[in-house]
């Protein structure tokens, strides 16, 4: 098996020049290719990896244990809308206006918290996606719209042309997403992610190298949540109507699930992830009511035979190995 | 090392497959095909369940009488889970498929996000229990419903809570759905622009829990004689149950979505008794000739009477859509969607006549007050 | 039927429209305190499947939830199908019913156990805590294939509707009942924990599961006894709560299962008077929430306060009874 296996796997990594070109053509000529429904798929995949990618910063990179980051799209998401139909701010502003203000948000509501040991944290960051929730459900001032949600009209213009169909969509979304690979991959080899690799392996050595640990998780909170807020801008031209349901602990679970399936830490791991999450549950459509039982077992069988994730990076695997595997 | 990188290859390789798979399956078409967006998974599984068992009913009869137009017509089921982004994605899937209309869906918030795709691709969308007024207040040229608005049930609670039951001091409670909210908001604003009644009383219980003693004891404080309960069966059930053994004698009225025969049985039939639903006609009441054939049908495949009103609608979705193509002699949406807004006048629908207004709301709602008999039953109040 | 009461009916009858009487204030707020220890009792004994799992082997049990749920549905089929033809006295129906549900989730816990989290158990814990979400969505759709997506209800004769009204405050049997059989069963497990041989070598196995195995602790059979001990304490709780409320569905397991995580944690998960604790406490923070301030708001105060909590005592209320391995 594995000999048979590992020859196409040698091949790739001595032609991966090619294949990444390859692949950069493929996924430009996809919405030539497939119907618009499965571009739009892709589209839901990208703003998946986008969140993903988000969260990763936080579980991945510093190992703190986040199940409500949707609190935090949702945050950026209900910006946008607010802004926008209220005070006509043009969308490509709302992008880093929203991001801010999840960011924002990440840093006062993490702050006081980010002191809490792995599973407290992650009932706190739960809690914090249920009372963003049920805040939107609720309608406070007048301003969310209540359950019914708000709508956003507007849409984002590049030289005149409207981006409206799923194609549209499509390159912006990976076109950002491949904006935000390039910022992390540098990220990642920074000052920065090297701190935020020692505080998730050992925060007390870390903290005795001199890495104020404290500023290091809040940092990657800030971040993650900044990326998702503005993320959720794009969500919310997409939709055109976002509404709490969107936002729910479910999805945070998901999501939490997609950067364990990915491979804690890993980039190209996430974006096969929340691709395997997405366009599961796509194909076993036909399946009808059985769909989401499927889902389940396919999820538990994913993680007995790659419990190290679907593409484990590097770093982690060798720590595996040498761990108590706790 | 290798074996996650040819894990990886693999994988790609079989995402690529399924893509140009699901692209050849999309491709084939010949009979007419409509969609049915409906929750089959998820919490409403239940209402989607029943939608889907519907519009079977009426596709099996246009197929047994030759179709469409000669051509046989194939439902395109799309689950959306009842939530907004499958919803859209649900969406997206159906314009693919070139489906001629769609039928769907239940909830008001996941059917804007869908909508909002079947407009700007000139969709043809009857949804059929999505209630929220706002729906046909946007301007939106392909959307329909075959179910009545809040406001209208809304407005019907508050002159027969003030005219008939001479309430004085009534009571608000609802479930922060889009739904529950929606008609609570429809039922308070003429409560309050008439000022004939008091609201004492208004705030909202969490779907999903079973303990409401709390907001019940609260409620009971302020001695209220009506309680409006504009959330659904499940916990309406709860609700009237737990306020009698807390000793609330106030008069239950609940609105459409409590209209179910698990109220009963989560109540009990003795605490039931004498409760009060605002309602359309349910289909076991309806005189028509087409809603007693519907019903016998519906009986014999199921055994029992469909348990809430919302997928007759569904069925009645499908039966305007299949009236407008017949009528228009065309599957193009936009043709259908013209039919629809123009030329269906009072065609006879299941749960009545069937017209459109400007906007896309069906047309003369009626609104009948239904009492828990001893034995279980919804009976129209005399 | 002794549901028509007269302590709070005719008080509330006698009361004029606006303030009421000290007296019934009093009794109002007794009966909250009443609902909020019966709906904390619940709690607590499902929160003891968290934190008994939690202790042992450092997992979020996702799927304990739905244990829970299962547990219930199948009270409810026992009562409906085999035990209505019988002509067996009530207490003997529900004693029977609830036997079964628990042998039969009991078993259903060691297998899931064994399928789902053994071959994950040297791998990341986060591995494990994904394999358990996938798990719960089985379970959940798997319960919605096999007893229908509608709501189920106790038949009316299950449920021994007797109360009595002490000083103006309602109290039912049901209500005695389930606070009785979970302050039995709590203590008991308690003292097994602590007085017992096996409870000995469970609480060695929680603290260091290779130390236990040197001492000649059998490992996978001490963690086979906690799948007994939680998922069949879930079982009663699933029984106990459909025939309080008789109203069951497949979605009970998450909104229960969530609240009953949180109750571990508040009370400091891993730790067994803990579980007790938190689930009363959040009982009547529930309670007070809803009856004092908002029910639509319910919720948020109930997490504000969990957070404020977690702030000044990071590791719950009683703290963990193990410390964590870093």
């Amino acid at each position: 098996m594995r000999l048979e296996f590992a020859k196409p796997a040698s091949f790739i990594r001595a032609h991966s020049a090619w294949f990444i070109g390859a692949l950069i053509v493929l996924a430009a000529a996809l919405p030539l290719l497939v119907s618009d429904y499965w571009v739009d798929v892709c589209v839901f995949w990208g703003i998946n990896v986008l969140l993903g990618l988000s969260l990763n910063i936080i579980v991945g990179e510093v190992g703190l244990f986040n199940m409500g980051h949707m609190a935090f799209f949702a945050i950026g998401a209900y910006t946008t809308a607010i802004l926008s139909e209220r005070f006509g701010v043009n969308l490509w502003l709302l992008i880093p206006v929203s991001g801010l203000a999840a960011a924002g948000a990440g840093y006062v509501l993490t702050g006081p918290i980010i002191h809490l040991r792995g599973d407290y944290l992650l009932m706190v960051t739960i809690g914090l996606n249920e009372m963003i929730r049920i805040s939107l459900i609720n309608n406070p001032f007048a301003l969310t719209g209540g359950p019914n949600g708000l709508i956003v009209m507007d849409q984002f213009r590049i030289f005149g042309h409207v981006i409206q169909s799923p194609a549209d969509f499509y390159y912006l979304v990976w076109a950002a997403i491949a904006l935000l690979l390039f910022c992390l991959g540098r990220l990642q080899r920074s000052r920065v992610g090297r701190a935020w690799n020692y505080v998730r392996e050992d925060p007390i050595a870390a903290e005795a190298t001199g890495i104020n640990t404290r500023w290091a998780k809040v940092l990657a909170f800030t971040l993650g949540a900044g990326i998702a807020g503005a993320t959720g801008t794009i969500f919310a031209a997409k939709m055109m109507v976002i509404s709490p349901d969107s936002f729910t602990f479910m999805e945070s679970v998901i999501l939490f699930c997609i950067v364990i399936l990915g491979g804690m830490g890993s980039i190209p791991g996430v974006i096969l992830a929340s691709g395997a999450m997405l366009v599961l549950p796509e194909l076993l459509r036909n399946f009808a009511q059985y769909r989401m039982l499927l889902f389940g077992l396919a999820m538990v069988v994913m993680m007995i035979f790659r419990p190290q994730g679907l593409w484990p990076s590097r770093r982690w695997t060798t720590r595996l190995k040498e761990g108590d595997g706790e | 090392m290798k074996r996650n990188r040819s894990g990886l290859l693999l994988i790609v390789a079989a995402l690529v497959l399924s893509l140009s798979l699901g692209h050849c399956v999309m491709a084939a078409a010949e009979p007419i095909r409509i969609g049915l967006q409906a929750p089959i998974t998820g919490p409403w599984a239940y209402e989607g369940e029943m939608a889907r068992n519907c519009v079977q009913i009426v596709v099996d009869e246009v197929n047994k009488a030759g179709g469409l137009l000669g051509r046989p017509v194939e439902i395109v089921l799309g689950d959306d889970q009842g939530s907004p982004k499958q919803s859209a994605l649900v969406a997206q899937r159906m314009v693919s498929s070139k489906v001629a209309a769609v039928v769907g869906t239940y909830g008001s918030s996941v059917n804007d996000a869908g909508s909002v795709i079947y407009e700007r691709s000139g969709l043809v969308n009857i949804a059929y229990g999505s209630t929220a007024e706002k729906l046909t207040e946007q301007g939106r040229k392909y959307f329909f419903r075959t179910c009545f608005r809040d406001d209208r049930q809304g407005e019907f609670f508050a002159t027969f809570a003030v005219d008939k039951l001479k309430a004085k001091r009534v009571a608000i409670v609802h479930d922060n759905t889009t739904f529950g909210k929606g008609l609570a908001e429809a039922a308070r604003r003429p409560l309050l622009a008439q000022k004939k009644a008091e609201i004492v009383f208004y705030d909202a219980i969490t779907p999903g829990e079973r303990d409401f003693t709390a907001i019940l004891l609260n409620m009971g404080k302020q001695n209220p004689d009506v309680v409006y309960f504009t959330g659904y069966y499940s916990e309406a059930g709860l609700i009237i149950r737990q306020m009698r053994t807390l000793g609330i004698k106030a008069t239950f009225v609940g609105g459409n979505a409590a209209v179910n025969d698990e109220f009963v049985k989560i109540a009990g039939p003795n605490v039931a008794q004498g409760a009060l639903m605002t309602q359309e006609p349910l289909p076991t009441d309806l005189d028509y000739p087409q809603s007693k054939a519907f019903l016998a049908e519906y009986m014999r495949r199921h055994k029992e009477p469909p348990s809430s009103p919302w997928p007759v609608y569904a069925a009645d979705a499908f039966k305007a859509i299949a009236a407008a193509i017949q009528g228009s002699g065309s599957t193009d949406s936009k043709a259908i969607m013209n039919y629809l807004r123009n030329d269906l006048k009072d065609y006879p629908g299941i749960t009545g006549p069937i017209s459109f207004d400007a906007i896309g709301d069906r047309e003369g709602a009626i609104y009948l007050a239904y009492e828990v008999t001893t034995d279980g039953r919804f009976v129209p109040l005399q | 039927m002794g549901g028509v009461r007269t302590g709070v009916a005719s008080a509330a009858e006698s009361a004029c429209a606006g303030r009421l009487p000290c007296r019934v204030e009093m009794a109002i707020f007794l009966e909250q305190l009443v609902n909020g220890l019966t709906v904390g009792a619940v709690y607590s004994l499902v929160a003891l499947g968290y934190t008994m799992v939690y202790g042992v082997m450092r997992l979020i049990n996702f799927a304990h939830g739905d244990f829970f749920m299962l547990g219930s549905y199948l009270g409810y089929t026992m009562l409906v199908t085999v035990l209505a033809q019988s002509n067996l006295p009530l207490w003997a129906m529900l004693c029977v019913a609830t036997l079964v549900s628990v042998v039969a989730i009991a078993c259903l816990g060691v297998f899931v156990e064994r399928m789902a989290y053994r071959p994950l158990r040297k791998s990341s814990r986060l591995t494990a805590v994904v394999s358990a979400i996938g798990v719960s969505i089985f379970l959940q759709n798997a319960a919605m294939l096999i007893w229908g997506a509608r709501y189920q209800a106790y038949p009316p004769w299950s449920v021994p509707e007797v109360s009595w009204t002490l000083g103006g405050v309602n109290v039912s049997l049901m209500q005695l009942l389930i606070m009785g059989i979970s302050l039995v069963l709590m203590v008991s497990l308690y003292m097994f924990v602590q007085r017992t041989t096996v409870g000995a070598a469970i609480r060695a196995t929680a603290i260091d599961h290779d130390t236990a195995r040197l001492m000649g602790i059998d490992v996978d059979q001490i963690i086979r006894i906690i799948f007994v001990i939680g998922p069949g304490l879930g079982a009663i709780a699933g029984v106990l709560l459909g025939l309080y409320y008789r109203q069951i569905h497949f979605t009970v397991g998450w909104s229960y299962g969530l609240k009953a995580f949180t109750a571990a944690i508040l009370g400091g998960i891993g730790n067994i008077p803990g579980a007790m604790v938190g689930g009363m406490l959040l009982g009547i923070l529930e309670m007070l929430g809803a009856g004092y301030i908002s029910a639509a708001w319910k919720d948020v105060f109930v997490f504000l306060i969990l957070i404020l909590l977690l702030i000044f005592r990071p590791t719950g209320i009683l703290g963990e009874r193990v410390a964590e391995k870093v």
